[in-house]
């Protein structure tokens, strides 16, 4: 019953007479139907929006690999044209990278942590939003050169000169390097966003070191993109420069050194490469502890290691550069800490395994993609080991051993890592849980596909098989194991095709009533999401819990008895919130969609027409003006339930009838995208 | 449709059409791929870096396995970790929901433990690697040969006077004595590439404006496969090369005979091809002592530079060394030659609307003078001081 003391008095939002406000354009007050997701501020749909979306790529990605393997099945292949297959393969690492692993990795994000650290919603709404939909139409915009001309053929690393419009004439490197600059935008705004948030909006009694892992990994991928984006923004600035106006930056004959562009690539690339797997380690830092029924093993050694990768991460990058030219100074130099960043990273493994030492394991289809997340991301980061030193990489550099490696780093570390998530927070998110023997099956066949297609890649690369060759000869002997690989590849689109057919199964179960509804906190989880009710209330929290301790959540369930025995005091879907408070919440905005469609209009006006770019300028300074003019909030917005409860002081209270704010109707609302 | 059932139990390689539709029909012979790849992959293919020949890649191949071995060490250590959890702490079905494991929030010596272990593993590790670094980038006191990388063949240049002034120009084989550490100033005419013959060194990226020193050698002679390993362009894949061991008496006669300048054929049919070449092919290639207009820096190509085909029939290997010169019983392989000269982009990906590549003459030249070219490629030298086996 001390639970009750603790709860705060009920939160209240600055109810200034905001009514008052006499912006130019009202805001959109639809709760439901299309409008209400496109010009939503609310981090959840926004956060679902963002896994949508990359899911979508991640399926575009998967054809494109899928292609990359038809065309290798056999030596001599015929499936793909030489100049496809570039395109191809440079469109599969950067669509994987940009709009699949880094969205997929927002989506979680902008969902989660608002509800991790018990904020309603993120430090600025509107931007969270412009966000998501510069991301969507940056992918749209890199994608559309599909239909004008053809994909960009300079490898997703685009290493000068070749990019330039002597080597590469066609207009895909334009798409290439605008549509980038684009994507950047999205999350550099995300992550100034996310910083804001984690630092200004955590519940009273949240310190820094008692904030869960998944947040903290999340904080320092925020600020490894808030330093990394800048970089590599520059060099695809001077690249369209060099190639829309005819600059010099990367032109040898005029004075240029092209190992400019690796240093400034790289320098984004590899923090870019913890940028896309800390979001993981931080998944499974909630998951295994939740199903080992153990805290995790050395909380703050987690936590400071993932930190220290986060700075390590800045010293590695010429690693991809041991062959081009350094000089054995900086080879050397570069071996050494590149050796040094795999301690962090082991004792991360090691304290897992240590978490998971001594547990009650509960094998649940998360559990399940988190102990693979440990296993095989150890494989890619032994390798890496491998890789580091120098005069091994000069024979393994460039060939099908470091696909295999950084293979198993970002599918079998970032993905599973996702995928266990995905399993872990959809009640959270949708109120149900997706189906544990299809769920199993989705596991058992990606792990299988996974393993049979970048297993053998190792033994090829150790037979000198090269990347980026769109054939190989039938003297070459590679022709056993790319066979075996590339059926592994069709096995992993099995494994998705049963990840599909779950999410479908699952949803319209929900929906006839066969799956069951799930509580608040259905795993016995450790953080402040699993307090609230499934799927999350629009406006997250009743009340802003007071935190005492890590997990602490789990400490209001469990408590020490007399004899200081650990014992079950409290029923988690007992105590938490109810979703019954209907606090003002920001009204969504027309704004962001504009502000985002314009910058498509502007890169394509760079390619083609200065006067798009004008049309697009227009646009854009329009979107600004609206935004900065439009009120504070709207008085008629569609946040109907204005609480009579808490002193919301502005306008009658508009209660719908059909109660668009209860939990039932926000998963009607929800539902349908997945 | 392209239906028609396939009997034979070879890859269907060369069958396909170009079209994504045919994978089903491809699956039907997964099996017999398999097996047939199977049987096939015993053997080794040329390129291949697990049997090391050169001092350099002994060295590379001794530290590689260092790391291999311990990698795997380690990586055995993790996983009867993950195992044993996995099988011993299990939850059971008859386990009291109630009953907690004990909670342990941590142990600063395991960590300190794991720690500092990886920490001395790396050390180690570090301390072979980086002697080895220093040492495979010196520079040896042998000669020095110059590699340029250019879309999408290899040009190697020997100065063997000392004068400063490259004597002997050729394309695609490397040709060097045995025992002797070759020095290699690696360069590009255009995109990066990168140099890799595996069974003698490890890779150097040939970057434009900049020179890399590299070395190569072989205690035995023979001939070694290479290709260029940084994606430079739409035919990276067929970019190939070969490095050409001699006993040091060959090695002195193909100096001598790369020497020596071409003539005016005498043969009928290879003067009217030798006149075609004058007529067709001179504003790219080189042939010493008869064509030399083109030179280096040609602005036909933007690479400027095409093979020099003095000594054309000394190599065995032709287009980015992707097509055999000769025959397994050392015939010359024509048919490749003349489809090759006939129109070249249309049997290696190549762009020469952009100046990326040997243009088509399959609208200029009629079979006959076709012919006639190719009897005047044959007078070009040859045979080579070595066949591959």
């Amino acid at each position: 019953m001390a639970l009750t003391e603790e709860r705060p008095e009920i939160l209240e939002l600055e109810s200034g007479d905001t009514s008052a406000s006499t912006g130019a354009f009202a805001r959109p007050t639809n709760a439901t139907g299309w409008r209400a997701w496109v010009f939503t501020v609310d981090h959840k749909k926004i956060g679902i929006m963002y896994g949508v979306v990359a899911m979508f790529w991640f399926l575009w990605g998967g054809v494109e690999a899928l292609l990359i393997r038809a065309q290798l099945f056999t030596p001599n292949g015929t499936v793909l044209t030489a100049e496809q297959y570039n395109q191809i393969f440079t469109m599969h690492g950067t669509t994987m990278v940009f709009l699949v692993i880094m969205p997929l990795a927002a989506a979680f994000a902008n969902y989660i942590v608002p509800l991790q650290i018990g904020a309603r919603d993120v430090a600025f709404p509107r931007m969270n939003a412009l966000g998501l939909w510069v991301f969507v139409f940056g992918g749209i915009f890199l994608n559309l050169s599909w239909f004008l001309g053809g994909g960009p053929d300079g490898g997703w690393f685009a290493y000068a000169p070749n990019t330039g419009v002597t080597f590469s004439p066609g207009a895909g490197m334009d798409f290439y390097a605008l549509g980038l600059q684009i994507a950047g935008i999205a999350s550099l705004v995300g992550a100034i966003n996310l910083i804001v948030t984690i630092i200004n909006m955590r519940a009273p009694g949240m310190t820094m070191l008692r904030m869960p892992v998944f947040t903290w990994m999340i904080l320092v991928v925020q600020f490894l993109l808030l330093f990394a984006l800048p970089v590599i923004t520059v060099a695809l600035i001077l690249l369209s420069f060099d190639r829309t106006f005819d600059a010099n930056f990367f032109n040898v004959s005029m004075g240029a050194d092209p190992l400019l562009w690796q240093h400034l690539f790289w320098i984004f690339g590899h923090p870019e490469v913890y940028i896309l797997i800390l979001p993981s380690f931080g998944i499974v830092s909630e998951t295994l502890p939740v199903f080992s029924r153990k805290p995790l093993f050395g909380y703050s050694v987690i936590v400071i290691s993932g930190a220290a990768i986060g700075f390590m991460g800045w010293g590695v990058w010429a690693h991809h550069m041991f062959v081009s030219g350094l000089g054995p100074v900086g080879v050397a130099a570069f071996s050494a800490t590149t050796m040094f960043i795999a301690v962090p990273t082991g004792v991360k493994i090691l304290n897992w395994i240590a978490t998971m030492w001594g547990g009650n394991l509960k094998f649940t289809v998360p559990m399940m993609f988190s102990v693979s997340l440990v296993s095989m991301f150890t494989i890619g980061g032994l390798s890496g080991v491998m890789h580091s030193v120098a005069p091994a990489d000069t024979q393994q550099t460039d060939t099908y051993f470091i696909v295999a490696h950084f293979h198993y780093v970002l599918f079998g570390g970032a993905l599973m890592g996702l995928f266990a998530g995905m399993y872990y927070w959809w009640p959270k998110a949708f109120g149900y849980k997706l189906g544990e023997s299809l769920g199993k099956w989705h596991f058992w066949l990606l792990l299988a596909g996974f393993n049979m297609t970048f297993g053998p890649m190792h033994i090829l690369g150790l037979q000198g098989m090269a990347r980026r060759h769109s054939r190989y000869g039938p003297e070459d002997g590679f022709d056993f194991w790319n066979a075996v690989v590339s059926i592994g590849a069709f096995i992993i689109l099995i494994g998705m095709i049963v990840f599909a057919v779950n999410i479908v199964r699952s949803w319209l179960g929900y929906k006839a009533g066969t799956v069951p509804q799930e509580p608040a906190d259905p795993w016995d989880g450790r953080t402040l999401e699993w307090a609230i009710p499934s799927p999350t209330p629009e406006h997250n929290f009743d009340y802003v819990p007071v935190v005492t301790d890590v997990d602490d959540f789990w400490h209001k369930k469990y408590q020490p008895d007399a004899n200081g025995k650990l014992r079950k005091i409290a029923d988690g879907n007992a105590i938490a919130q109810k979703g019954d408070q209907h606090p003002h919440l920001p009204s969504p905005s027309y704004w962001p969609i504009v502000l985002a469609a314009a910058l498509p209009l502007i890169a394509l006006g760079l390619i083609y027409n200065l006067w798009i770019t004008g049309i697009g300028l227009v646009l854009l300074l329009g979107a600004m003006y609206g935004w900065s003019l439009e009120p504070a909030t709207d008085p008629d917005a569609g946040h109907d339930g204005h609480g009579d409860d808490h002193g919301d002081d502005h306008g009658p209270d508009n209660h719908d009838p059909d109660g668009s704010n209860e939990a039932e109707s926000v998963t009607a609302e929800e539902a349908p995208v997945d | 449709m392209n239906a028609k059932k396939s009997t034979s139990n070879k890859t269907p390689r060369g069958s396909m059409k170009r079209s994504v539709f045919n994978i089903p029909r491809i699956l039907r012979h997964v099996p017999l791929i398999l097996l047939t790849a199977f049987l096939t992959s015993c053997a080794t293919g040329r390129i291949d870096p697990t049997d090391p020949v050169g001092e350099n890649a002994k060295q590379i191949d001794g530290i590689m396995r260092l790391s291999g071995y311990m990698a795997t060490a380690v990586g055995i250590f993790v996983a009867i970790a993950v195992v044993v959890v996995i099988v011993k702490f299990r939850a059971k079905p008859d386990d009291d929901p109630d009953e907690l494991p004990k909670q342990i929030h941590g142990n600063r010596k395991a960590e300190l433990t794991w720690t500092v272990i990886p920490v001395l593993l790396l050390v180690f590790l570090a301390v072979v690697t980086i002697p080895a670094v220093f040492d495979l980038s010196s520079k040896s006191d042998g000669r020095t040969i110059q590699v340029e990388g250019q879309q999408w063949w290899w040009q190697f240049s020997y100065d063997v006077d000392e004068d400063g002034i490259h004597d002997i120009v050729t394309a695609n084989e490397i040709v060097i004595p045995v025992g002797e550490e070759i020095n290699l100033d690696i360069r590009s005419n255009d995109v990066i590439h990168s140099f890799w013959v595996p069974q003698l060194n490890g890779k150097k990226d040939a970057v434009p404006g900049r020179v890399h020193q590299w070395r190569i050698s072989s205690p035995v002679p023979g001939i070694f496969y290479g290709e260029c390993v940084e994606f430079c362009g739409l035919s990276h894949a067929n970019m190939q090369m070969r490095a050409v061991v001699l006993e040091q008496d060959d090695y002195d006669a193909w100096i001598q005979e790369q020497l020596t300048a071409a003539t005016i054929p005498t043969d009928p049919a290879a003067k009217r091809g030798y006149d075609l070449f004058g007529r067709h092919c001179v504003s790219c290639h080189v042939v010493n002592g008869v064509y030399e207009s083109a030179g280096n820096g040609n602005a036909n190509l933007t690479s400027g530079y095409a093979p020099n085909l003095t000594h054309l029939m000394t190599r065995t290997s032709f287009a980015g060394s992707i097509f055999d010169m000769y025959k397994d019983d050392g015939s010359v392989n024509i048919a490749d030659l003349r489809e090759w000269v006939r129109n070249a982009p249309e049997n290696k990906p190549s762009r020469p609307d952009n100046r990326q590549g040997m243009i088509s003459f399959a609208e200029t030249l009629s079979n006959s003078e076709l012919d006639d070219l190719v009897t005047y490629l044959l007078t070009l030298g040859g045979p080579p001081p070595l066949m591959p086996s």
